[in-house]
């Protein structure tokens, strides 16, 4: 399958909750493929969720094992079917870009530990404990299946949204 | 071929509620593009720093007669320039981009002392903010600046280079990566 078209804000799908995962059936399977082709296609990208790629379902793919800051812990390849926070603790700003609003950055504060809760690509429910980079993309993709951006969570006016110059 | 007129344009005025909006009007009036701003309030003043474009080959004066109205009904001072196509050519920074923060007893000279030793190592700033705290007996200055390194410096060697800087000016100067990340 192709790498899909990423959606770029002010679609109206990025703003939309998206509906839970009922039946992981081909379309599903297939979907996630799509997911992760189109990961590996954007430039330093370590996740995708659904809505990016015109979908509003509660999937997503995260990725951290190729990026400089989640190489050192991560869990590989990740395909997340309704996902879902059960636990958050700590907290860090890191400066998020995203592929659905290109050329700009902005400092967000998150949890740096998560607990998860979610089916994987098979439809086995699974918990997960997560920290660092990748707990970051993590809540910055379930943000995503809630029709959050990374916009309605910069705190700072002033330093809080810079230009995208560079990526690691 | 016609090509896009590009200027950037100053505004300071003494701080009252509105300034943003005379200015912005100003410009939308005339059929400007707002490309790129940073406007803050220094001390009792509001400072602009705002690049324009316009559509279509546009003259200078346009914009300067429409300021000079502005600054007779309400005071606010302008000031335009017109940037050339060179200006407006501004290849991304291929460097490590870093925060470095500075503060201790206010003194003179830290600005200066931080941002050569800075330009000597060819570190470019590309954000900087100065504010005076602490009381008025034990004035503490504090600067941070977000930079890039030149291409191959790691953060670390760019704390090191700082050292000397840190006993010479008495105070405390860190240095952190900020890696931005695609999500």
């Amino acid at each position: 399958m192709p790498a899909r078209t990423i959606l770029q804000y002010p679609h109206p799908l990025l703003k939309l909750p998206c509906s839970p995962v009922e039946l992981i059936d081909q379309e599903v399977r297939d979907l996630l493929v799509d997911l992760v082709e189109t990961m590996r296609q954007g430039p330093g990208s370590v996740g995708v969720a659904a809505p990016q790629i015109g979908v509003s379902l509660r999937l997503c793919v995260v990725d951290v094992s190729m990026s400089k800051l989640g190489k050192e812990s991560n869990h590989g390849l990740l395909h997340l079917i309704n996902p879902e926070i059960v636990e958050a603790r700590g907290a860090a700003t890191m400066r998020e870009g995203c592929m659905s609003i290109p050329a700009y950055t902005g400092d967000v504060e998150r949890p740096t530990r998560i607990t998860l809760r979610y089916s994987d690509g098979g439809g086995n429910p699974r918990e997960l404990a997560v920290e660092g980079f990748e707990a970051v993309a993590i809540q910055h993709e379930i943000d995503h299946l809630n029709g959050i951006l990374f916009l309605d969570r910069i705190t700072s006016v002033k330093t809080g949204l810079f230009r995208r110059k560079n990526y690691r | 071929m016609l090509h896009r007129a590009h200027f950037a344009v100053t505004v300071i005025s003494k701080d009252r509620p509105g300034i943003v909006a005379d200015t912005a009007e100003v410009l939308y009036r005339l059929g400007c593009n707002l490309e790129d701003s940073s406007c803050t309030l220094l001390g009792g003043d509001f400072a602009m720093i705002l690049t324009v474009s316009h559509p279509k080959p546009f003259s200078k004066v346009r914009l300067l007669d429409e300021f000079r109205r502005l600054h007779d009904e309400k005071g606010v001072v302008a000031h335009v320039r017109t940037l050339s196509p060179e200006e407006l050519d501004n290849p991304s920074p291929v460097g490590e981009l870093c925060l470095i923060s500075v503060y201790g007893a206010d003194r003179p000279g830290i600005v200066y002392r931080v941002t050569r030793e800075l330009a000597e190592f060819q570190v470019s700033i590309a954000d900087l903010n100065t504010r005076v705290v602490g009381s008025k007996e034990s004035p503490v200055y504090v600067m941070m600046l977000e930079a890039y390194l030149p291409e191959g410096m790691t953060v670390g060697e760019a704390d090191g280079l700082l050292a000397g800087l840190r006993l010479e000016l008495n105070v405390e100067i860190g240095v952190k990566a900020i890696t931005p990340v695609s999500l």
